[in-house]
């Protein structure tokens, strides 16, 4: 598949936006500015670039399940603010800072629910591309989950009913090789798990979930295929960096691995490509970089500075029931 | 007016649905051509079609996830588990996603959702008998619907069908597959979920909270012990349980000062055990005795003809009544 130069730096900046959005969550965690476990997508910024990519040059309208390392894709469906404030639980949040980063939902921006429970997503997912095919619609969800969810059996249970009712759908199967501290070896008998839509007669492939250009052309085939009423699975092989959250020490694995990241760091290696291709120069690069980082840099500080919700903004009827009867708080 | 049992007043509830609004969708296990377990779905898919009457393999979790999806999409679904003890299976989807759907949208979004549970014994044993509203009762974000007779079955999932927000629907299978009632079919009224009790008999001497097959047995022993004392009792169904209508049992409380609440739930843990709270906390100066619980034994519900063993009989229910009189 070749790109235009638009389009290469058009993923550049979102790998990008990626990356400064990780390292800040980093430096916020580590300032004592953000609490709680929080899943930075660093490492693993080419999956969020390609499905942005992919959305961008189909002629289908696309709706995404995000994975919680996929904060980059999330916060450019929904928008930098909305999600920063969630993550920071500010009342410029989203859901005005009241129930997290890791549940966000948008319908209108083709957002669809996160949820904490690893499967619960898919299956939500599954369901809205049933309805977007009894409503005749010419459009595709785009479900991405990680490997540690594809352990749950809600996940079989969905593509199973994906498969048998041709629903337009992609699962994107996020392998950075461990769920939280189990390593791949010890959650599946073979570590491609694309190979299982076989048992669902539904077609499935691997690609390389570091190469943003590599994920970008896989997307653009499977969303063709979803379209057509063909489930399909593509797994996007990673690396993840940090710990399962930030603060993570990690004593269950060797992380010397990160002494040397240029073998498989997604925005270095796009880097290489487009230079040595002769798409773009080193400034040109850097400067887009710098731009998002100094984009990024004001983002976290707008949300730092917001308020928290009070307590009527988060104990409150009306976000509970749509009427009266709900009974008492 | 027709005479109908339960299952039929359901099924003429789903039809009246589907025909009003054509996202009103079925979904669950063997509800096509079978008509479901309960026969409540007999002829829904030669109507309305495969895409309204989704007959799903059996995954109770993936098929609660994705129906939650389709609410999401902007459906109205019915959402069926053959037996109430499933739940366990179902229960993420319902507890921590569709409960959870407005709050995690800040209040801009309802889930309109109906997930419905027939429960009761029918010799099936302990996974196939459990009445189980109680495990629901701890989840903000549920309302909880649970009638008896024919009539309110039709109008009360007419309700929870109609209603914005995810709805627990509770029926007693035996119930439903026994009694037989008029139903007026071209009553289309729909009630309100709010302030919703019934006083089934009026009387002044003690209240009786029933619903289910305790509500049927409970009708049966009152008769009696008025014939046999002379004494004055009233009985109230719940008919919702989320919202409770509060209002109208501490109404009674206050008149007759004596209560019994009979439901088939295990007692430790019931929605029977929130409604003695709710009345201790706020009648407590207008009882003249102790609330007085039946419910099954906590225990595990026998398989086949023992099975009566751990439920609440006719004579607990009177006995109760009889301790406190």
């Amino acid at each position: 598949m070749k790109f235009t130069k638009e389009q290469s730096l058009a993923m550049y900046e979102d790998l990008t936006f990626g990356r400064s959005m990780a390292n800040k969550i980093v430096e916020y965690i580590y300032g004592g500015r953000i609490n709680g476990a929080i899943h930075p997508s660093l490492g693993q910024e080419a999956i969020s670039a390609g499905i942005l990519e992919a959305k961008r040059q189909t002629s289908h309208e696309i709706y995404t399940h995000c994975t919680h390392r996929q904060q980059p894709l999330i916060a450019r469906t929904i928008g930098l603010d909305p999600f920063l404030g969630e993550l920071m639980n500010k009342k410029t949040g989203m859901m005005k800072g009241t129930s997290g980063e890791y549940h966000l939902v948008s319908i209108k921006d083709h957002h669809l629910p996160m949820q904490g429970v690893l499967g619960a997503g898919v299956a939500n997912a599954t369901g809205f591309a049933w309805a977007l095919k009894l409503d005749d619609k010419d459009a595709v969800v785009v479900c991405s989950c990680g490997d540690g969810a594809m352990s749950e059996g809600i996940v079989y249970e969905s593509i199973n009913l994906a498969a048998i009712n041709h629903l337009p759908i992609v699962y994107v199967i996020e392998n950075n090789g461990i769920a939280m501290s189990t390593p791949i070896e010890l959650q599946a008998p073979h570590e491609d798990l694309y190979l299982r839509a076989a048992g669902f007669n539904i077609p499935g492939f691997k690609v390389d979930g570091n190469d943003v250009e590599a994920v970008t052309a896989a997307l653009m085939g499977a969303i063709e295929t979803a379209a057509s009423g063909q489930p399909v699975i593509v797994e996007c092989k990673t690396i993840r960096w940090t710990g399962h959250y930030v603060g993570d020490m990690q004593a269950y694995r060797d992380t010397s691995f990160l002494d040397d990241t240029t073998g498989f760091d997604p925005v270095y290696l796009y880097e290489q490509k487009l230079i040595s291709n002769g798409v773009a120069d080193e400034k040109e690069l850097a400067d887009i970089k710098k731009e998002q980082e100094t984009l990024m840099a004001d983002a976290f500080q707008r949300a730092w500075e917001a308020e928290f919700p009070s307590k009527e903004e988060c104990v409150n009827y009306n976000n509970l029931y749509s009427n009266e009867a709900g009974g008492e708080l | 007016m027709k005479k109908m049992m339960g299952v039929g007043a359901l099924n003429l509830a789903l039809n009246e649905l589907m025909a009003d609004d054509p996202k009103v969708i079925c979904v669950g296990e063997d509800i096509g051509d079978m008509g479901g377990t309960w026969t409540y779905f007999r002829g829904l898919k030669a109507t309305y079609g495969t895409n309204r009457v989704m007959q799903t393999p059996i995954s109770e979790s993936g098929y609660t996830g994705v129906s939650v999806g389709l609410a999401y999409g902007g459906y109205r679904p019915v959402v069926e588990y053959m037996f109430a003890d499933f739940a366990t299976l179902a229960s993420d989807g319902i507890v921590n996603v569709a409960a959870k759907a407005r709050y995690n949208s800040a209040g801009a979004l309802s889930l309109p959702i109906t997930f419905v549970f027939p429960q009761g014994v029918g010799q099936a044993g302990c996974q196939h008998s459990q009445t189980v509203e109680g495990w629901f009762a701890n989840i903000p974000g549920l309302k909880l619907v649970a009638p008896t007779t024919p009539a309110d079955l039709r109008y009360f999932l007419k309700a929870a069908v109609l209603d914005d927000d995810p709805v627990c629907f509770f029926f007693s299978r035996p119930c439903a597959m026994s009694i037989q009632e008029e139903v007026d079919e071209d009553d289309k009224s729909v009630p309100s979920l709010t302030n919703a009790a019934k006083i089934v008999k009026e009387g002044t001497d003690l209240t009786v909270i029933a619903w289910h097959s305790s509500l049927l047995k409970s009708i049966k022993v009152v008769e009696e012990v008025e014939k046999e004392t002379g004494k004055s009792i009233e009985i109230i169904d719940p008919r919702v349980l989320c919202p409770f209508d509060k209002e109208k049992v501490f109404e009674s409380v206050r008149k007759t000062g004596k209560v019994v609440i009979a439901n088939e739930e295990c007692e430790r843990g019931s929605f029977s055990s929130h409604i003695s709270a709710w009345i201790a906390e706020n009648c407590l100066k207008d009882l003249k005795m102790p609330v007085k619980r039946v419910g099954s034994y906590n225990t595990c519900i026998p398989f086949g003809q023992v099975e009566q063993f751990a439920l609440p009989q006719e004579e607990d229910i009177k006995a109760a009544i009889m301790s406190l009189l």
